[in-house]
């Protein structure tokens, strides 16, 4: 019983920790998109506030990249859909000696490294281009040498293998002898294709289609080599995050994250109804009762999450228009400058006790320095807690510039000069 | 003769037009964008970088320079080693194995955990808990990493408010900062192909394990590991590959003074403008991880037919 009781709880304990590793980090981010210190943190927390979405939303860089990443993930998803979709159909008739062979040549894009895939292609339509003696200036360069072009080759030629392995797995259940039935009843080998298969993969291709453009649009190791002179979202965002981060970054995940959750919840909801219609058609179980909620919510947690986060959504875009964190940004920025002084007042005091003391010591009078601490610095509170219960008791002016980079370094950060 | 026959046989199962179309797609997929790309790039690692006047002109002579670069560095004379750019190839290949076998240990409970209790409310609510990272882009999660392992980012100032720590500690110059993040970033790709062969393996026998009297390591070592192998190994080599290959996560989360082995690439395309140079690297990138995937592939008896399951 015992050791049921503690397996039980080493296993409450292990998925604690594993789900804290892959969502905390995501939910201390979308925190720091609604604080409005001008660096991305929770901790001294300033004030809630929307402003970082405003900074987003002017941002042109990434409003051009996410053009782009639409217009390469349509042209992604229709090459490599086809591509994997004519894969699949090869492997189920190619000479079997020659099966496994062909698979792992189709598969190998997966295993390759991104970056690999972004310098050969990168190089072979150079290569291309000079080999057709295109000279710059003219179309084919020009084609050879375009962003779009080279980075919807690129990443098609490992996402073709995403789709080919969902296409795959819906090929095994097929039934041949109804395309040879449908041949045999005067179809063209076309028709047969457009009427029977075709119709027989739609759900395939439809997720494969969403695949194929998510693995695109979130691509970066080969779009950053292929993209040239354009951009994508992921490429500006590295550039963004490379060169300093900012809040209003984070206000783009806590969108992304919604939105993925939006997509998770309504594809888990939709799931669950068809799976209780499914039910009751076998009479499995009964019809819903339609009670409070509308009967698509009933005995559906999914949809009625997603409900909820649709109202909390419209929430706070109601509240970003009227909600204004002006008063409490400037009680913040009274509440540090009075910390500045305070520290400053600090350190001349530990200095005087100082000097004192070896005055004292010298005059051999040994006065006790020991309260020489302020005791005022409770008062500014959590916000300089760590530091000042670390050096409480040696206020020393070597620790003080750097505990003052780590309190109260944003000060000097030159974002700040942007969002004020 | 016979290849002559399955080409007809294929073009009579699937018409003119439509046969021309698949094998033309195919042929498109596997000419143009794999095999020509990859050739080329290994004929560009045995040239040297000239100026475009002279491409193709009698200095343009196949050498192996770029990859004794690699070896000696700019050295001519082959008595030092170029120890940087070795270091970080070690560096990269240890480190991106170590993070493997580290999802590996990290997944494993909880992909028998899922694939063993079927269709609960509660495991349906953790897959799609699982699910949401896994759409992130790998920037903004590297990001949100970056977030909490900063100077004063969360968790120092957790350590500090703890007392566990005086001064804040430099994650990101210890390279904490990378593993955690080339762990966090493709943890997903190992966790579910394991998930999916578990989920295939019949309950009834480890129930009947259990009556016989054996051991819960037992029962894993001889019934549950073998069954998940192709799994394991499926994952471990994604992971592998993408931790090996990573370039967004070094970039966000790496010190400035330490570098993966892609970044060097990186420079060498981007800011040093030697493609060639560049190209050598990619090659060695690939045919060590190549090897290294087979060889572990070999030793553990799993097939190419396996990945991607």
């Amino acid at each position: 019983m015992s050791s049921a009781n503690l397996i039980r709880v080493a296993l409450g304990a292990y998925l604690l920790i594993f789900f804290s590793y892959l969502l905390g980090p995501l939910v201390v981010m979308s925190l720091t998109a609604f604080n409005s210190s001008s660096f991305p943190t929770v901790s001294p927390w300033a004030c809630f506030s929307y402003e970082w979405f405003d900074v987003l939303f002017n941002d042109k860089h990434i409003r051009d990249g996410i053009y782009y990443s639409i217009v390469i993930g349509i042209g992604t998803v229709i090459l490599s859909v086809s591509m994997g979709l004519a894969a699949s159909i090869v492997l189920t008739q190619v000479w079997p000696k020659l099966r496994s062979t062909y698979y792992t040549m189709i598969i190998a894009p997966i295993l390759i490294p991104g970056v690999v895939l972004g310098i050969s292609t990168l190089v072979f339509w150079d290569r291309a281009g000079a080999f057709f003696g295109a000279t710059d200036g003219s179309f084919l360069y020009g084609l050879f040498h375009n962003g779009i072009f080279l980075t919807i080759l690129g990443q098609s030629s490992f996402i073709a293998s995403y789709a080919m392995l969902v296409f795959v797995a819906r090929l095994q259940r097929f039934d041949t002898d109804l395309t040879e039935a449908a041949l045999d009843l005067g179809a063209t080998h076309t028709q047969a294709f457009r009427k029977i298969l075709l119709p027989f993969m739609r759900p395939a291709i439809a997720s494969a289609s969403v695949l194929a453009f998510l693995a695109s649009f979130e691509n970066y190791n080969t779009t950053t080599f292929t993209i040239i002179d354009y951009k994508t979202l992921t490429t500006v965002l590295a550039q963004k995050v490379r060169l300093g981060i900012n809040p209003s970054i984070s206000s783009l995940a806590f969108i992304i994250i919604v939105l993925t959750i939006f997509a998770a919840l309504a594809f888990e909801a939709a799931n669950r109804n068809k799976e209780h219609k499914l039910a009751v058609k076998k009479g499995k179980a009964s019809e819903r009762k339609s009670g409070i909620l509308p009967s698509f919510m009933t005995g559906n947690p999914a949809a009625i999450l997603l409900v909820l986060l649709a109202f909390v959504v419209i929430v706070m875009v109601g509240t970003a228009q009227k909600y204004s964190p002006e008063t409490c940004k400037i009680e913040v920025r009274e509440a540090k400058q009075i910390a500045i002084q305070q520290r400053i007042e600090q350190l001349k005091e530990a200095r005087r006790l100082k000097d004192e003391a070896k005055a004292a010591t010298q005059s051999d009078a040994p006065a006790a320095p020991t309260t020489a601490a302020p005791k005022n610095s409770g008062a500014f509170g959590n916000v300089f807690a760590p530091t000042n219960l670390s050096d409480e008791d040696d206020a020393a002016p070597k620790a003080a510039p750097k505990d003052g980079n780590g309190a109260f370094g944003n000060v000097f950060d030159p974002n700040n000069l942007n969002s004020e | 003769m016979k290849k002559k026959m399955i080409f007809s046989d294929f073009f009579k199962n699937n018409g003119v037009v439509m046969g021309t179309l698949l094998i033309g797609l195919v042929s498109f997929w596997l000419i143009f964008l794999i095999i020509l790309p990859q050739l080329s790039m290994l004929d560009y690692s045995f040239r040297f970088n000239l100026p475009p006047a002279e491409v193709g002109g009698p200095k343009d002579v196949y050498t192996l320079s770029n990859y004794e670069h690699l070896i000696y560095g700019s050295d001519s004379t082959h008595q030092t080693y170029n120890t940087v750019d070795l270091k970080v190839f070690v560096r990269t290949i240890i480190a991106a194995m170590l993070v493997t076998i580290f999802n590996i240990f990290l997944c494993y409970p909880l992909a028998y955990f899922l694939g063993q209790s079927k269709g609960s409310g509660f495991v349906r609510l953790l897959v799609v808990l699982l699910i949401i990272p896994y759409w992130i882009n790998e920037i903004l999660r590297a990001f949100a990493l970056r977030i909490i392992f900063g100077d004063s980012g969360l968790l120092n100032e957790a350590l500090m408010f703890l007392h566990l720590t005086s001064e804040p500690i430099d994650f990101i110059r210890q390279d904490i900062a990378l593993y955690a993040g080339l762990g966090y970033a493709y943890i997903l790709l190992m966790l579910f192909p394991m998930y999916n062969v578990i989920e295939s393996l019949d309950r009834n026998q480890i129930e009947a394990a259990r009556d016989m009297g054996a051991s819960w390591v037992h029962i894993h070592r001889r019934i549950v590991i073998p069954h998940a192998k192709p799994g394991i190994v499926s994952g471990a080599t994604m992971v592998f590959m993408l931790s090996a290959g990573a370039l967004a996560a070094p970039q966000i989360l790496g010190g400035p003074s330490s570098l993966w082995f892609t970044q060097l690439v990186y420079q060498w395309f981007n800011d040093s403008l030697n493609w060639q140079q560049g190209a050598a690297y990619a090659i060695v990138l690939l045919a060590s991880t190549i090897i290294i995937v087979l060889t572990v592939m070999k030793i553990f008896k799993v097939n190419m037919g396996d990945i991607g399951k």
